[in-house]
């Protein structure tokens, strides 16, 4: 018995148990047995009946939860015939209804005993029990008088009961399809490995034997082969209903080596001759020649060719273009013909003949071509030149479409049709130069650069594409549908532990063909190789066969790749390629622009620069990465200050919003996820920028900023706008006093003297050569070794304060080269401060600074008097003698600008740093006014502000760490007349 | 998902807090520094208790004290599969987002149902058909979360409404 009858014997057993339950009182048989007797009408019922109980046995819920699943599954194809076979099956299950039907209750007992047993017991039992049966059938007709014996009534109640029984199966399965549906959900699987079952035949004992026919080989003319066999069917055709058909079986060719041969198949060899007589190419002349029987399958044995896809590269064998690279750019249905996109190689007919008659040129112009004239996309300027009459443009979508001396040009490169066997599709091995040719023009507006790192992996790639932890599925094959992890990789084979279904647990081996990888969706997946999109990273959105959707992580953009150029992501993502340059990063481009990073690719960085513009630039044309730096301040239009990640808004324009991600002098960098281009970043002067809503409401920001110094140690607090700490200041006699000095600049010049007393600015000095004392600004004063003449550390007498005992000069200029100043990033970062400095002085601002150097550099002093000489300042020296910091002038000028130095920068950044009206008063004054928040001299004592300083640590860490994120430069838009500086 | 989950922190102490506050003015710290913040795979939502502040020890070249403090949290952990309701944030033409309390969804084009068609009317951007569901900035969404990525302090994932019973919820 199979295991469809064993199935359908259980319905038949618990359909009556559960649907009829009265008619249990009496046989069993009556049921079914009473419509047999009924006739041909009631054939079906039975069948319903089965069908119907076959659900019950499940329950009646269940069936309703099948109906409602059924109905998603209507649209099925195929449900017509399921339906046929589901009436099939129905007529079958009758049968044996009719048949079990007849056996009495005890023997039924024993069956459903059965049921839980093996089931080749119960077909032993069956076989034995098979006269039985017979003898039972005739049985049948005894069925009325079955009937009489019951209790009045009780037919038509099994009756009634069963036309409620079949009017809710008629409910519950109004479309039949439905129920086909669901019968091949629960049987289609059966049905499968039934026949798969069959199907698999062992393929040795396909092979030919000395019974089948055989194989004659003929010779013909070469390239003619397949001109031959299309004639031979014909042949077949047209004679195979006449009376003498052809007695050949099968012709055929193989191409390549074994070209000029025509095989065969035929019962006899007297057979062939007749039937190809006539047929040209054929030689007769050798006699057809059989073939050993072992040699017949290698004969139709198929190498497997290299699948070729879109997008592949080959190269051309012959003709003008051998040995170019081109690019399939479709691949025709007879996988024989190729679309390849070629960089064209014309001269546009410059080497033409130019007396040769026009008529004349067509074929032998190609052939006097000594030199090929150098791949080059196809011009069209060019072509009109000369060729003008071959020229025409091809209505296309695109207009970059021409037809030129026959042949296409598609966007400059010529496309043409190429045999496969003109291909040469191995070892292909693509340059990265001519690889860049194709990538250049197709990506648009692009140099080509982000491309080029395809060619790279072109060549790395071409073996492993499977990698050890792969998730892989084989996609064809007996395993198809397998998947599982890669364990190994070795040549072309695949380990597989399979995860899921029977094999689970198992290790297979499978081809690389035959595999592809696996993704589910929301994985996370990195692109690593094979296009455009290397390197990206993303998570995949959609599967469809083997392409896959992915939204990359870096802007949001849905790429499709093959799932073969995929691969599972670490969760971090990574950086992409080695540029050290991320995304958003703020980079300097150049000295006076800066840019951020809106997409990185393997090799290169696309930056937005401040001008708005989008560059496409090397990592190694990029000269720094500027330092996010946490409390940059900015203030827009009203004057309200940006700090990072405020929600900003463009005034005027587009009005984009977004939130900030850099502040730069007096432009703001905003990302906005909504935005596509520039991965959603745009630049905006921030004078042109409004605030929507600060970060936090930071005006009243709770709670104590723990991890900065404590509030209550700073007395007064921010809240009384009162400065934390004065710099200490220098008590007692000035260190300059008691000095051998030599002037530096001036009229006295070179001079060498003893200072005899100080202020904040001047010195008096005591002239060695004149018996005078001369009042000398303080920083025009070099202190020098009274012995040697030597001059001591840098020798500088301002600031009152001198170097900090057993600090090195090279130290504190190397202080002052700290990144938080952003000396480093000037290209004269190597030199002291002061010459770092110098190195902006291209600015106005600078020579504003170098006329600091006359007396109204005095300021540099004043600027030493405003910190009193504080020792922590001590190092001031470094910062270039307080040039840097303009003059007392400045400082004056700093008072005019008092009444915008108390609000800090809000009003220092609209007039910008760069304003001529700065730079009288010494260029980074103003800086200096809004770093500080206390421009004039009086103020100079409470110089760092909280405000200014922000989380800065105490005055101490200057000490210690040498300058560190001074405000000096730091946060003042007196930057501006560098870039460097910031 | 929300679960309590044991967590250790070292958190640094400034000196200028060294008094006998200090170990108040660490938990203040820890409450401010961890509470509402990501840890890539979790949300921290509350410190429900903390269960141990060790001695602190001084770290070299800082004077930082540095405390190791465990601690008891409410934390919030999205997984692929989990159904979550969230809030449209924006939509784009191809897709949404979705904030799902911190986690920020992207429910791409490929995850919407095919009958919810963008449109721009108005300047609003949204996701609609014409039976009355609509997807814009401000609709109540289910979804079901697709994958999710993980990055320091941050997490993104993808959701889909391509499902029975997902999509915007009626109001």
């Amino acid at each position: 018995m199979s295991t469809a009858d064993f199935l359908n014997q259980d319905f038949g057993d618990d359909s009556e148990e559960d649907f009829n339950p009265e008619p249990e009182r009496n046989s069993d048989d009556e049921g079914d047995a009473k419509p047999d007797t009924n006739g041909d009408d009631e054939d079906d019922e039975p069948a319903q009946q089965s069908r119907g109980g076959r659900d019950n046995r499940d329950g009646n819920d269940d069936v309703k939860d099948e109906a409602e699943d059924n109905e998603g599954e209507d649209e099925e194809e195929g449900g017509d015939e399921e339906d046929e076979e589901d009436d099939e099956e129905d007529d079958e299950e009758e049968e044996d209804d009719d048949v079990e039907g007849q056996p009495s209750r005890k023997r039924r007992r024993k069956q459903r005993r059965n049921q839980f047993i093996d089931v080749e017991a119960e077909v032993d039992e069956e076989d034995e029990e098979e006269p039985e049966e017979d003898e039972d059938l005739p049985g049948e007709e005894m069925h009325p008088d079955d009937l009489q014996e019951l209790p009045p009534g009780a037919d038509r109640d099994d009756r009634k009961h069963r036309e409620l029984d079949r009017q809710r199966d008629m409910q519950m399965h109004i479309d039949a399809e439905e129920e086909a549906a669901r019968l091949k959900e629960r049987y289609g699987r059966q049905g499968r490995a039934g026949g798969g079952g069959a199907a698999i035949i062992d393929q040795r004992l396909l092979m030919p034997t000395i019974d089948d026919p055989r194989i004659w080989r003929l010779k013909c003319r070469p390239g003619k082969e397949r001109e031959i066999v299309v004639n031979i069917t014909h042949r077949i055709f047209e004679r195979a209903t006449t009376r003498d058909p052809l007695r050949i079986i099968s012709a055929f060719f193989r191409e390549g080596a074994m070209s000029g041969n025509l095989y065969v198949e035929a019962r006899r060899q007297e057979d062939i001759v007749p039937a190809l007589e006539n047929i040209t190419h054929i030689f007769f002349g050798t006699k057809p020649m059989m073939l050993p029987l072992e040699e017949m399958p290698d004969l139709l044995r198929i190498k497997k060719t290299k699948q070729l896809e879109p997008g592949m590269y080959v190269r051309i064998k012959r003709g003008l273009y051998a040995g170019d690279l081109g690019q399939i750019d479709e691949v025709e249905a007879n996988n024989v013909n190729m679309t390849v996109k070629l960089v064209p190689r014309l001269d546009y007919g410059l080497t033409e003949d130019a007396n040769a008659a026009p008529g004349l040129d067509g074929n032998k112009r190609k052939r006097p071509v000594t030199t090929r004239p150098p791949p080059k996309l196809f011009s069209e300027a060019e072509a009109r030149k000369r060729h003008s009459r071959y020229l025409s443009r091809v209505q296309g979508l695109s207009n970059n479409n021409f037809n030129y001396q026959g042949k296409e040009y598609i966007n400059g490169f010529l496309v043409d049709t190429f045999k496969i066997n003109n291909l040469q599709t191995e070892d292909v091995n693509p340059t990265l130069e001519e690889v860049t040719k194709f990538t250049a023009s197709t990506e648009e507006g692009g140099e080509g650069l982000d491309l080029t790192a395809l060619a790279a992996t072109l060549k790395s790639n071409a073996g492993a594409i499977f990698q050890p932890g792969d998730n892989v599925e084989l996609f064809r094959g007996e395993q198809k549908g397998v998947g599982g992890r890669a364990v190994k990789v070795y040549g072309d084979l695949v380990s597989i532990r399979v995860l899921e279904g029977p094999l689970r647990g198992q290790t297979i081996e499978a081809p690389v063909q035959d595999l592809r990888k696996k993704f589910q969706e929301g994985d996370h997946v990195k692109v690593i190789g094979g296009s455009k999109f290397q390197d990206e990273v993303g998570m995949v959105v959609r599967i469809r066969d083997d392409k896959v959707t992915i939204l990359t992580d870096s802007n949001q953009q849905e790429v499709i790749v093959f799932s073969k150029d995929l691969r599972e992501a670490s969760d971090s993502g990574g950086t992409i390629g080695t540029t050290p340059y991320s995304l958003f990063d703020l980079v300097q481009i150049d000295a006076s622009t800066v840019g951020c990073v809106v997409k990185v690719d393997r090799e290169s960085v696309r930056v937005l620069d401040q001008n708005g513009a989008v560059r496409q630039m090397l990592p190694s044309n990029i000269s720094t990465k500027i330092e996010r730096r946490q409390n940059a301040i900015a203030t827009d239009r009203d004057g309200n200050e940006i700090k990072h990640d405020d929600q900003i808004k463009e005034y005027g324009g587009e009005q984009k919003v977004g939130h900030v991600i850099h502040l730069h002098r007096n432009f703001a960098f905003a990302r906005n996820r909504e935005r596509q281009e520039n991965a959603g970043i745009w630049v905006s002067r921030s004078s042109n920028i409004i605030t929507v809503a600060a970060k936090g409401g930071r005006s009243n920001r709770p709670g104590a900023d723990l991890s900065g110094m404590n509030p209550a140690m700073k007395k007064g607090g921010p809240a009384a706008n009162a400065p934390a700490m004065p710099p200490p200041m220098q008590k007692g006699r000035d260190r300059l006093i008691g000095k051998t000095v030599r002037i530096k600049l001036g009229p006295q010049k070179g001079m060498i003297g003893l200072v005899k007393d100080t202020t904040d600015v001047i010195a008096t000095v005591e002239l060695h050569a004149k018996n005078k004392k001369a009042l000398i600004p303080r920083d025009k004063l070099n202190i020098i070794d009274p012995n040697t003449g030597a001059v001591i550390g840098d020798g500088k007498a301002s600031g009152g304060g001198s170097r900090p005992p057993g600090m090195p000069p090279g130290a504190m200029r190397s202080g002052g080269q700290t990144p938080g100043r952003g000396f480093g990033a000037a290209p004269a970062g190597s030199r002291t401060p002061s010459y770092a400095m110098g190195g902006g002085s291209r600015t106005p601002a600078w020579k504003a600074d170098a006329g600091a150097r006359t007396p109204a550099y005095g300021g540099g002093t004043s600027y030493g008097g405003g910190f009193g000489g504080a020792t922590a300042y001590g190092g001031q020296t470094s910062y270039g003698g307080g040039t840097s910091y303009g003059g007392g002038t400045s400082y004056g000028g700093g008072s005019v600008w008092g009444g915008g130095g108390g609000g800090g920068q809000s009003a220092w950044n609209p007039s910008g740093g760069r304003t001529p009206a700065h730079q009288p008063s010494g260029g980074r004054t103003p800086a200096y006014g809004g770093g500080l928040d206390a421009p004039t001299p009086g103020f100079a004592n409470s110089a760092p502000t909280p405000g200014a300083y922000g989380d800065q640590p105490t005055p101490g860490v200057y000490k210690g760490s040498g300058y560190p994120e001074t405000p000096y430069t730091a946060e003042t838009p007196g930057g501006d007349d560098g870039p460097r500086y910031d | 998902m929300f679960f309590v989950h044991e967590m250790e922190e070292r958190i640094p102490l400034h000196p200028s807090y060294f008094s006998s506050e200090a170990p108040d003015s660490i938990r203040e710290l820890l409450y401010k520094r961890k509470e509402g913040t990501n840890t890539g795979t979790m949300m921290i939502v509350r410190i429900i208790g903390i269960l141990e502040i060790s001695e602190p020890k001084v770290a070299p070249g800082t004077g930082m004290a540095l405390y190791t403090i465990s601690y008891r949290a409410v934390v919030w952990q999205p997984f692929r599969g989990e159904v979550v309701d969230g809030e449209v944030s924006q939509v784009v033409n191809n897709g949404f987002f979705v904030d799902v309390g911190a986690l920020s969804v992207f429910v791409s084009k490929a995850m919407i149902p095919s009958q919810l068609k963008f449109s721009m009317e108005g300047a609003t951007p949204s996701f609609a058909d014409n039976e009355g569901q609509i997807v814009e900035a401000g609709s109540q969404v289910r979804l079901r979360i697709k994958g999710i990525r993980s990055e320091l302090n941050q997490m993104y994932a993808i959701g889909s409404i391509r499902e029975d019973y997902l999509g915007p919820l009626m109001q």
